[in-house]
């Protein structure tokens, strides 16, 4: 053995000496290599090592690093879905997966090798495999169709280049391609099942493009991986490019100097707190940075987070959206920060990225330190409905997309000021381009004239097609109107709201619409008093409304799912909050005639089914987990309504998304609150107050008429309750979740158990309740 | 529960010596041989109780690989503990514990404990680094030291208690300001020293209502 040493001591350091003698890789024999790497570990060898990667450029240099790469990559490959031992740890996948990812990272040296690689290349070569397999299947049927026998020739056997773990490879690739004999004569190639066809033509070596034709094949599987893998990792002349979430260094021409990774998040977090600033709020001021949970989202791009079948849909969204930079032609300002995620796959990913947030939004909002919060970011539960959560992305996109525009406010604490602001102003924008209490935004109001005369054209002209939209239009406008309408007729008699406010848990956490809810409160004293403007006003809102809607027509399914966000942000029980719809359709649309717009025909087809229809399709189980969850964290703060107003705000919030930049800059909270004050008994274009109002309408005016007042009020008392129950047993369940595992049996004391029947009982109340 | 101390640990070092394994063996006594390779960071919790005091450990598991110093710094915010970890199977992952200890020193509270486990103490028979060495790196460096084995159980535990003791010890002493926050320790309910602020306060409240 130490013969043995001395004599590769010596060829080593020989060949250092003379490192640029080309001649000397002639050495590199595989036994060789292998006796090298054996001692390369050897203390002795230290020094050569140093010596030799002094010399980037030197053979040895490569060589060693070179090993420590392969070294690594086996390392991780052999983690590689562990559990799913079936396909990943065959040694035919391992070694592919090997190859590919030795290759690419000697290509693209810059960022080398980094954890987490692999699993976004394992995905791909799983759907060609499966692709090959079910080819292979096809082919056994249906031999006569396929005239290939190009397939049948291995060309690896001639390969001299090709050096790794041949053997096994070639049995591995060698399984599929003998078929039987025993295949179903189909007489021709037209009678059989178009999917098949398809399979058949898209690999006819003979057909129209010749040995191009063949789209998918066992022994171009490597290829197609690789050319897939490299292809995701450098983004294809698009913008989001997976290896930059690997980079150390700053995004290309970002002026902010973050790494990728961070301003990815960073795009992220502020998109959250377009959608949903109080559990944005949450997050920052537990701490939580975005980068802890969203490097592993986005460097595997979910593949953690997910098990793979989901995974696959998810990268299918994903693909499905073009990779090309945004055309930012109007705003100049923001141009120059060009954002990793600025294309419309980059919002998507930023938008599926939050609607997972969102999905935990409750269970988030009652935790209480970073960690707890991180947790649970990081063991996404893998029982969730994946559509929904796609559909919520997809609404999420086009938000997403905008609020690249303000990015600029990304890592602005403050924000919340100016978003208050912004939102009291909302239904003024449309109309008065001419106010003097509106005279604060960026964008001139004309601008937001010429917005809506733009829009509404779009909607003239996308009516007649596409029916759906026009119903989701329709719903959610006569929504509006009919809400606004029976608070004035019924306003919440204030005991009901002493209730809501007894019955939610108290809490320490601050709560960052409590002075908008004393707006609120004025608000409602208002509308007392100032009911003979209400027609007015009605009107006014209704083209504030149709401008928002209308902007969200743009992006059908973002009303839809907002209309059914209960699931997301919602705090009562999606059925019945959507049996209330239906209830009231009728008569809201009856309510809404008495506003005279150009869109009145519409209201009279009122038709809200479909969205009713899409939230009772939920599984039962799943729509209650997702309500349970939702609300616990909401009454957790005790800011239940509250916090779902917030919600509803910041939809609005976004149509006003382009004047906040210059909103922010202008006087505080306090004064947009004097704003909506002092207008209150003017008969003009309703400032804060009555957007408040409109959405504060939501929760109470359950109460439609006169009859059906009590029997809401309970109703609602029961949801409240539940929601109260499930903040508890949340509690319960988090405190036995932090425990060590011994403690659990000694700790977990009588108390508890029969604190939980008890919680048992309540909960059989309150469902008693909300089902009246 | 309630708890006296909530202390955050980190856990650092080479990739593969067995960070997640140790701390999986610590939160849920189970190990695994072939455990998924972590990517960024990931979290545990556990309950330990020292000299009679419930102290709730949050740890934070970091990636071996990861180089990102934008990251990686953050990581080490407000940690009052560390583990770092080396494999004794494995000569490099102990030639490397210098530049991590050096991250160390550079990114977190210089008041953090630091306890040194040679893991993987099962596979004696493939020792690369020997115990001395081990507890000569830790002695000169001011570190606390173990061999431990995820794989059998053996000093995991007394790994984190014996950080935590340290930590608890160096609170008694006074090294720290348990009302600031960047020092890793937070004030459980039962003790109050000085007036709790908001987010103690919280804390307070959620002790109470479950114990």
């Amino acid at each position: 053995m130490c013969q043995k040493m001395e004599v590769v001591l010596l060829i080593l350091s020989w060949t250092i000496l003379c490192h640029k003698i080309q001649a000397v890789e002639i050495l590199l024999l595989p036994a060789l290599k292998h006796l090298l790497l054996k001692f390369s570990h050897h203390q002795s060898w230290i020094p050569f090592k140093i010596l030799s990667c002094g010399l980037p450029d030197s053979m040895w240099g490569r060589f060693f690093r070179n090993a420590e790469l392969e070294k690594m990559v086996d390392q991780d490959l052999t983690r590689l879905y562990p559990e799913r031992g079936s396909y990943f740890q065959t040694s035919g996948c391992q070694g592919m997966l090997r190859r590919i990812l030795l290759l690419w990272c000697l290509r693209h040296q810059e960022y080398g090798y980094r954890q987490g690689m692999h699993e976004l290349l394992a995905p791909l070569l799983y759907v060609l495999h499966v692709d090959v397999e079910r080819l292979s299947e096809v082919r056994k049927d249906y031999e006569d169709h396929f005239a290939d026998k190009f397939d049948g020739f291995s060309y690896h056997e001639n390969d001299l280049t090709y050096k790794f773990e041949f053997k096994k490879f070639s049995e591995y690739v060698g399984d599929g391609s003998e078929f039987e004999e025993t295949s179903v004569k189909a007489s021709s190639l037209t009678e059989l099942d178009p999917v098949i066809q398809t399979i058949v033509l898209l690999s006819d070596a003979y057909g129209a493009e010749g040995e191009l034709g063949i789209v998918l094949s066992e022994k171009f599987m490597e290829h197609d991986a690789y050319a897939m893998f490299d292809a995701l990792m450098s983004g294809a002349g698009g913008v989001v490019a997976m290896a930059e979430f690997f980079s150390p260094s700053p995004y290309g021409s970002s002026h902010t100097g973050l790494t990728p990774v961070i301003e990815a998040s960073a795009a992220m977090y502020h998109l959250l707190s377009v959608v949903d600033s109080s559990l944005h709020t949450h997050l920052v001021e537990l701490g939580v940075e975005p980068q802890y949970f969203s490097l592993r989202w986005l460097r595997v791009l979910f593949g953690r987070e997910f098990s793979l079948e989901d995974l696959l849909v998810i990268w299918d969204e994903i693909f499905a959206r073009d990779n090309k930079k945004f055309n930012k032609a109007s705003d100049s300002d923001a141009e120059s920060n060009s954002g990793v995620l600025d294309s419309p796959r980059g919002a998507f990913i930023s938008a599926f990225a939050v609607s997972m947030i969102l999905m935990l939004r409750s269970s988030l909002l009652a935790t209480e330190n970073a960690t707890a919060c991180l947790q649970r970011l990081l063991s996404f539960p893998d029982d969730i409905d994946l559509g929904m959560l796609v559909e919520k992305a997809k609404s999420l996109q086009a938000l997403a997309a905008d609020a690249k525009n303000s990015n600029s406010l990304l890592l602005h604490p403050g924000l919340y000021e100016g978003r208050k602001l912004v939102l009291s102003r909302v239904h003024s924008l449309p109309r008065d381009s001419t106010s003097p209490r509106t005279p604060l935004g960026v964008e001139p109001e004309s601008y937001w004239e010429e917005k809506w005369r733009v829009l509404h054209k779009e909607e003239e002209h996308k009516q007649g097609a596409v029916e759906e939209q026009g119903s989701n239009i329709r719903k959610r406008w006569s929504e509006r109107v009919k809400l606004r309408l029976s608070r004035t007729e019924s306003d919440p008699s204030p005991s009901k709201k002493n209730q809501r406010t007894q019955v939610s848990k108290p809490s320490s956490r601050r709560s960052l619409l409590e002075d908008l809810a004393r707006q609120l409160g004025s608000d409602d004293d208002k509308e007392n008093t100032g009911c003979n403007d209400v027609e007015h006003r009605d009107k006014v809102e209704a083209n504030g409304n149709d401008v928002t809607d209308k902007k969200f027509s743009n992006i059908p399914s973002c009303v839809a799912s907002e209309e059914n966000s209960p699931n997301f942000s919602d705090p009562s029980s999606p059925v019945h909050r959507n049996g209330d719809q239906g209830n009231q359709s009728e008569s809201s649309s009856v309510a809404s005639n008495s506003c005279i717009d150009e869109n009145e025909a519409e209201l009279g087809g009122t038709n809200p089914e479909r969205p009713v229809l899409r939230v009772s399709d939920i599984p039962d189980g799943l729509a209650s987990r997702c309500t349970n969850d939702d609300s616990m964290g909401k009454s957790a703060s005790g800011m239940k309504e509250r916090r779902s107003l917030s919600g509803k705000f910041n939809w609005i919030l976004k149509l006003g998304r382009d004047a906040t930049e210059g909103t922010s800059k202008r006087p505080g909270a306090s004064k947009g609150a004097k704003i909506g004050n002092d207008e209150s008994g003017q008969n003009n274009v309703p400032d804060s107050s009555s957007a408040n109002g409109c959405d504060n309408s939501s929760w109470t005016s359950k109460g439609e008429t006169v009859d059906q007042n009590l029997i809401v009020s309970l109703r609602n008392l029961g949801h409240t309750m539940l929601e109260n129950i499930q903040v508890l047993e949340s509690a319960f369940e988090q405190d036995r979740g932090q425990m060590g595992p011994q403690e659990e049996n000694g700790l977990v004391g009588k108390g508890q158990v029969t604190a939980m029947s008890a919680l048992k009982e309540l909960r059989k109340i309150s469902n008693l309740l909300s089902e009246m | 529960m309630s708890y006296d101390y909530l202390f955050k640990y980190i856990i650092i070092g080479d990739t593969g010596v067995g960070k997640s394994c140790l701390l999986l063996q610590f939160t849920d006594k189970r190990f695994q041989p072939v455990h998924d390779l972590t990517i960024g960071v990931e979290f545990g919790a556990r309950m330990v109780t020292i000299d009679g005091r419930p102290i709730k450990l949050q740890i934070w598991d970091t990636a071996g690989q990861e180089s990102f110093r934008s990251i990686t710094r953050s990581y080490y915010r407000g940690a009052a503990g560390a583990l770092l970890v080396y494999d004794i199977t494995r000569r490099e992952t102990f030639n490397h514990l210098a530049s991590w200890l050096e991250d160390a020193r550079q990114h977190a509270n210089p008041n953090m404990t630091i306890l040194l486990v040679g893991n993987k103490s099962d596979l004696a028979h493939r020792r690369a680094v020997s115990k001395e060495e081990g507890e000569q790196f830790a002695k000169e460096n001011g570190l606390l030291f173990l061999e431990a084995s995820a794989r059998t159980g053996q000093n995991v535990e007394e790994a984190f208690t014996k950080t935590a003791a340290k930590i608890l010890q160096k609170i008694q002493e006074g090294v720290f300001d348990v009302s600031n926050e960047s020092s890793g320790i937070k004030v459980g309910y039962g003790r109050a020293q000085g007036p709790a602020g908001g987010r103690d306060g919280a804390v307070a409240q959620r002790g109470g209502c479950c114990s």
